[in-house]
């Protein structure tokens, strides 16, 4: 795509120079700022995305051929584990999380999130907890039971050493990131956002990551209770897995996918609503049907709570039970249907430009109804039970992690990279990384519909000749080398643009939203006046009336609609500090950070109390609470600004 | 760097995607599940061509939709502004209501599938228990008291039904030609079963465990044998006797010498009672020249040194006697973990810890289906087990050898020298 195509403003990235009191380490370790917390949730994730990447190559290289000993059966057992929870817990959800940390207050027009230490506190939380389950692979002690877990591999028994107790805490550390940052979005969308924006006004992003909030916190205490049980009958004695005592294995696995399928909702939603984004921008039309993708969104949390035991057919449920669990997927089916559709509806009759966003965001419709069709493909028992545990299902969740998830999430760093450093990515880059991307996936993951199909289990470190799987599994394996070539590309253009990008200015995309009315990247109080909205679509109403012109507004009787809105737009020259300003700034506070570092240490010592060492783990944890809750009565009795 | 262009770039892709389409359309797919071999087969694939009619359908319209768009759109210098739509009711209620409707031509067939795969086996079919270790697979047949491991047998036209359970994780099992997996579920019995159609002929078909279950899941593989009613009778008969050459069958050939002489015959309490047939059957296994290619193991061989001239000179009686002696526990304490039916056991079935070896030899692979059985590979096996299979439960016995599992080498003076083992072998092969 030519770069010509993409309108540049003038204006120099950098408006005000940063002191190294605002930029230094010291300043990352005590923000609250929620911008400066979500770009600290990008970096961390996209070092993640380098450890599950490197993790799924190596797995792809032992399969390549058949009978390859490249890492032997325990390491394969292990890297295969933290593939699935890298990706999931350490990649998708904090990439999600970035974009909600950065963008929702600025699309709600508000200046921080409702509670900013706490926001602070769900960082650093992922942060070290993501060590604490990374990096025991170095010692060849990682996870080695799957990302699912299931018991009785999972337990004291049959998982003995310090594998799955790394995997079993480092969740339930997760789980509290992930809950907390749930509780702060929810009091934020509902109480923070700008006079006017109504519900129904919200930008479509917002909208998705609200009803990914409420997946949260109605999902995640389900795992931890799960995980509770778990971790009692690994480091207390109790046998709630245990079979010998006469514990139920199938308990895990009920409680686990009942947190397991909304979850991938919660990793999908937040990409839905990035291309919700991207679209109508570049394709100058409002998105279609916003109130049917609004609902569709709240369908598809609310059907995925109903539908977890289709992870489950194989287990013998009963005939009745498999037909319900079959039709209710297939019922998930209809609303994200209707997305691809909208979606197609909505650049239906635009005036379309594809820059590397946009071609993300289409890559997305394209590539995710391929996981959406063998998605319903599963939900027939019969038919699934020759798929699942299957290289098919690989496939299948591939294209909607993968396809889905990371094109989305793709579009919205392209989409919002500008706003964050006031550089453009370099669309050249963006180009070869986005074909390289589309090709690489369909290389890697298509073949495996085939192997599957051919009877390929899943989960395998090795494979005999002469199956009937090895021209599928090569495939793959090139397949991956070219994803990772296109994940080079993307960090080179990165970092590389973040420096020397071509300016952008705040609204480089002519987007419709309310982040877009401010400088980028956006001072530290984002908005100098707050902003009233009168409609979905402030910025159109400013800078395109023409085009809102047969759009409902609250202040229809105000004469012309540029008339009407509401929104101050900020250059950069305008950009003042928030002292100046008189806007009051919360306090920059290293106590978030230290409660969190309190619980890693507590949760370190159960390691600890395995290793027998049982004075050692007493003092760790002992110490750890106290140090957890001295930090917390530090943070909670002094002044947030 | 050269600028991409979505018309050049997607040609490539059609053409590898169509291609791979292509590898899998011809060639040999010995595991494929798109075989009619059972009712569960064609229930299955009927159920799956329909998706994929359906599917291919959405897939068609939804993609040729969107690259429509995308070059009709595209932006042009100096083109219409847009025209502004907010939405369409009639258009959405429109999109959703043809996928529902393509739903209920899945939801219909699916429900009616499932009750009748799932309905109550028939009462006289052959009842196979399916046992899951890790990582071996125990196949017990009731009806004949026959404990056999990695290799089934079953009989064309009759109806098989199953009862899964494991002995420690889950596991699930699986013959992708002959039908849809179930998990087998510690502290529960599980149930599937299915018809070899009749008109099928012999043949061996590939098994897999396909629920992760530790270190060797990969290594947990078995065997299937379709056969006529007739060679599965007599297999069994076959199978459900005595070791040959073991104690209760040397008792019994000098009970009936003795009987000859008229005089009672000893018998030892400790025997595994088993029904004493008046005349040995006739000893009769899968053809291995019928076992197409597929079917049979190529694992590469393990690193470990056997001096294979001393296989030829194996001492069968040397052997049985260091395995069965109980002075010799401490060295080859085989039948400690394994039954051989005939011999003095230290475990029952339900004890044991490894496969049942009374017929040993009549098996054509053996470690899961990992390895071929022949002396050489059957040396090296108990020479060093964890060495061909990660994480194998059975412990290295060759002296000096490295134990990967306990990270330790066997003490020269307790292990077995080449030579104890290949007697050992010799024993072993005479299990037939």
């Amino acid at each position: 795509m030519a770069s010509s195509a993409i309108p540049t403003h003038a204006q120099g990235a950098s408006g005000a120079s940063q002191s190294s009191e605002q930029s230094g380490l010291w300043s990352w370790l005590t923000t609250v700022d929620h911008k400066k917390i979500g770009i600290l949730y990008l970096y961390t994730a996209l070092f993640y995305l380098l450890v599950g990447g490197l993790e799924a190559t190596l797995i792809r290289t032992q399969l390549a051929k058949p009978n390859l000993s490249v890492v032997s059966a325990e390491m394969y057992n292990q890297l295969f584990t933290m593939h699935g929870t890298t990706m999931v817990f350490l990649v998708v959800m904090p990439l999600s999380a970035a974009f909600f940390n950065y963008l929702i207050p600025l699309q709600i027009g508000a200046r921080d999130v409702a509670f900013p230490r706490l926001n602070a506190f769900s960082y650093w939380v992922y942060a070290l907890g993501g060590l604490f389950i990374t990096l025991p692979i170095f010692f060849g002690m990682a996870p080695n039971g799957g990302w699912f877990g299931y018991a009785p591999l999972s337990g004291p028994t049959y998982g003995g050493g310090f594998n799955m107790d790394f995997w079993v805490l480092g969740l339930q550390i997760l789980g509290i990131s992930s809950l907390a940052a749930a509780f702060n979005f929810i009091t934020t969308i509902i109480n923070l956002r700008a006079p006017g924006m109504t519900l129904m006004r919200m930008p479509m992003f917002t909208w998705m990551s609200f009803v990914v909030q409420f997946l949260v916190i109605l999902a995640f205490p389900v795992i931890t209770a799960a995980l509770f049980f778990l971790q009692f009958d690994r480091f207390f004695g109790t046998n709630f897995y245990q079979v010998q005592a006469g514990g139920d294995p199938l308990l895990w696995q009920h409680l686990f996918w009942v947190f397991g399928h909304p979850e991938v909702y919660i990793l999908i939603l937040p990409a839905f609503g990035l291309v919700s984004e991207v679209l109508p921008t570049h394709s100058r039309k409002p998105l279609f049907g916003y109130n049917v993708m609004a609902y569709s969104g709240i369908m598809i949390g609310f059907l995925g709570f109903g539908v977890w035991a289709h992870h489950m057919f194989a287990v013998g449920m009963g005939p009745v039970a498999d037909s319900i669990f079959s039709v209710a997927t297939m019922l998930i089916g209809l609303p994200t249907g209707v997305k691809i559709f909208n979606w197609i509806a909505t650049m239906y009759g635009g005036s379309l430009r594809f820059p590397t966003s946009m071609k993300f965001a289409i890559g997305l419709i394209a590539m995710f109804t391929i996981g959406g069709i063998s998605g319903v493909m599963h939900s027939s028992p019969p038919s699934d039970l020759q798929q699942t545990d299957t290289y098919f299902v690989v496939a299948h969740f591939h294209y909607v992690l993968y396809g889905g998830a990371m094109m989305g999430i793709f579009a919205g760093i392209y989409h919002y990279f500008p706003k964050m450093t006031g550089r453009f990515m370099s669309e050249r880059l963006g180009s070869w990384q986005f074909w390289l991307n589309f090709v690489g996936l369909n290389l890697t993951f298509f073949p495996m519909h085939f192997s599957g199909m051919l009877g390929m289990p899943r989960r395998i470190y090795t494979y005999d000749a002469g199956q009937g799987w090895d021209v599928f599994n090569l495939t793959s394996t090139v397949g991956t080398y070219m994803l990772l070539v296109a994940g080079l590309i993307f960090a080179y253009n990165f970092f590389k643009s973040r420096v020397s990008g071509a300016p952008a200015g705040s609204d480089p995309w002519g987007a419709p939203t309310l982040e877009w009315s401010i400088p980028s990247p956006p001072p530290e109080y984002n908005f100098a006046q707050i902003p009233e909205v009168t409609s979905r679509y402030p910025m159109w109403d400013l800078k395109a009336p023409d085009r809102m012109a047969g759009i409902e507004h609250s202040h229809a009787d105000a004469g012309t609609i540029a008339e009407a809105h509401a929104v101050p737009v900020h250059e950069e020259t305008e950009r003042r500090s928030a002292k100046e300003l008189g806007i009051p700034i919360p306090f920059p506070t290293v106590k978030p950070f230290m409660v969190a570092l309190g619980i890693i240490i507590l949760f370190s010592g159960l390691i600890v109390m395995h290793a027998g060492k049982f004075p050692l783990a007493m003092a760790m944890m002992i110490g750890g609470g106290a140090f957890m809750v001295a930090s917390l009565y530090a943070w909670l009795t002094s002044p947030l600004e | 760097m050269p600028t991409l262009h979505l018309r050049r770039v997607l040609p490539v892709a059609v053409i590898a995607v169509a291609l791979l389409a292509l590898a899998a359309c011809g060639g040999d797919y010995p595991n494929s599940t798109f075989s009619h071999n059972t009712e569960l087969n064609d229930g299955a694939v009927f159920l799956w061509d329909r998706m994929m009619l359906l599917g291919t359908i959405v897939f068609v319209v939804v993609e040729v939709l969107l690259v429509y768009t995308i070059f009709k759109f595209r932006r042009r210098e100096g083109g219409p502004a847009p025209r502004q739509i907010q939405g369409n009711a009639a258009l959405e209620i429109t999109w959703t209501a043809i996928p529902a409707l393509i739903l209920v031509f899945l939801a219909v067939p699916t429900v009616r599938t499932i009750f009748q795969n799932q309905r109550q086996a028939p009462t006289d079919a052959l009842q196979v228990e399916v046992i899951g270790h890790q990582w071996w697979w125990e196949f017990r047949y009731p009806q004949y008291g026959i404990t056999t491991a990695n290799e089934l047998y079953l009989p064309i036209g009759k109806t098989v039904n199953f009862s899964l359970r494991t002995r420690d994780v889950l596991h699930s099992f699986w013959v992708p030609q002959l039908g849809g997996k179930r998990d087998l579920i510690a502290n529960r019995v599980n149930h599937i079963w299915f018809t070899p159609k009749a008109d099928l002929s012999p043949a061996a078909y590939n098994g897999a465990c396909v629920e992760y279950c530790g270190s060797s899941h990969a290594n947990m593989r078995f065997r299937t044998f379709t056969v006529t009613t007739g060679e599965f009778e007599k297999w069994a008969a076959h199978q459900r006797t005595v070791a040959m050459g073991s104690k209760a069958a040397i008792a019994e050939a000098a009970a009936a010498d003795s009987a000859a002489k008229a005089k009672p015959a000893v018998k030892t309490a400790s025997i595994i009672p088993v029904p004493a047939p008046a005349a040995a059957p006739e000893t009769w296994v899968f053809p291995v020249e019928k076992m197409a290619a597929y079917t049979l193991p190529s694992t590469p061989m393990p690193a470990t040194k056997f001096d294979e001239s001393l296989l030829a000179s194996g001492d069968a009686a040397a052997g049985r006697e260091l395995l069965t002696n109980p002075a010799n526990l401490g060295k080859a304490p085989c039948l400690t973990c394994h039954v051989i039916k005939g011999e003095t056991n230290y475990a029952n079935d339900d004890q044991a810890k490894g496969p049942n070896l009374t017929h040993i030899a009549t098996r054509h692979t053996f470690g899961a289906g990992l390895y071929r059985l022949d002396a050489k590979t059957l040396a090296l096996w108990i020479k060093n087990a964890p060495a061909m299979k990660p994480g194998s439960v059975m412990p290295t016995f060759g002296a000096g050898e490295y134990n990967a599992l306990i990270k330790q080498a066997v003490p020269a003076a307790a292990g077995l020298s080449d030579r104890q083992i290949a007697d050992i072998v010799a024993y072993l092969l005479t299990l037939k």
